[in-house]
């Protein structure tokens, strides 16, 4: 089983090198329907307006945080079962504890590689890497 | 002489008390005062040269000035980084566009290259991390300093540097490579919280 190429991304960072990382490597796995934001409040009214399939969200930003996205999703019964992953420099264990309690469906440490990004993209979706 | 040293909150007000306080002991006739009036003296010299320090630091041009000029150029760090980041990718996107142009393994050699450079493209993001980390500290030092040059309330300090909590405490950032958790630390870890 295999990715479904026409599934909606929703990318999520406050540095736009990092959006444009992420949709080159979407890319070259093939997804190609990536809308993006740079901040967790855009992100929220997007993901609102056209719930999409996967959401992929920093956790450092202002003044909607990666966290308070994440809680919003979950806590919005039209939007709580997208998978969400969280894409992030915060490697400590109470981030990952927190992420993990307000509902994170998995959780990459940056620098990350393609690979990594492919098997958690997999993963939630629940297909094979 | 204000007998309430409380409302003595500024600092030259405060070192004005304590002059005044070693002044009415030398006065006294006890033979226990001499102990004392050589603590206070001590006292009263630091804080004398606590003030000539922070007066010092004042007419260098300021702190705001020092402070600034410093987050300034940290800030453009960020952005001459980002800008390298994007040309770069720019580069790699246009070799990614020829390859596909190419017999299949001219370009799987050439995508598999280019992915390295897209993932290695995230130095910008990590390194401007950390760095608005160091800009946040840098503004947190000057108004510290501000507050020093204002008054000597040790209540302000405490306040100053009563520690983060409930989710801005977990706005860390990047961590250091010693101390950093690898991606197979987080699935680890992540698989034992269920």
């Amino acid at each position: 089983m295999s990715l479904n190429k026409n599934m909606r991304v929703v990318i999520v960072d406050d540095y736009t090198t990092m959006l444009r990382i992420l949709r080159n490597l979407l890319r070259q796995l093939e997804l190609c329907n990536v809308e993006e934001a740079t901040d967790g409040d855009t992100a929220f009214h997007l993901i609102q307006k056209t719930p999409p399939d996967l959401i992929i969200s920093d956790w450092n930003m202002a003044p909607v945080t990666g966290l308070d996205l994440l809680r919003r999703v979950r806590g919005d019964a039209k939007l709580k079962h997208i998978p969400f992953i969280m894409v992030t420099a915060e490697s400590k264990t109470e981030n990952v504890i927190a992420a993990k309690q307000a509902g994170v469906s998995n959780y990459i440490v940056k620098p990350f590689n393609a690979d990594t990004l492919r098997a958690k993209i997999a993963s939630v979706c629940g297909v094979m890497a | 002489m204000d007998p309430n040293p409380a409302s003595a909150s500024r600092l030259p007000d405060a070192h004005g008390f304590l002059d005044r306080v070693i002044e009415q002991l030398r006065v006294l006739k006890s033979p226990q005062k001499d102990t004392l009036v050589s603590v206070l003296e001590y006292l009263s010299d630091h804080i004398r040269m606590t003030r000539s320090e922070i007066s010092a630091l004042r007419q260098e041009g300021g702190n705001q000035q020092l402070f600034g000029n410093t987050a300034d150029e940290l800030e453009e760090i960020v952005s001459e980084t980002a800008r390298a980041a994007n040309n770069i990718m720019d580069a790699a996107e246009t070799i990614e566009s020829v390859a596909a142009t190419l017999d299949a393994p001219a370009n799987a050699a050439l995508t598999d290259a280019v992915t390295k450079i897209y993932e290695a493209s995230a130095f910008q993001d990590i390194t401007g991390q950390r760095i608005t980390k160091v800009v946040r500290v840098l503004q947190t030092l000057e108004t510290k300093l501000a507050s020093l040059m204002e008054a000597f309330g040790p209540e302000q300090v405490l306040a100053e540097c009563a520690l983060l909590q409930g989710d801005q405490a977990l706005l860390n950032g990047p961590q250091l490579k010693k101390t950093a958790s690898s991606q197979s630390d987080i699935d680890a870890l992540f698989e034992t919280l269920g």
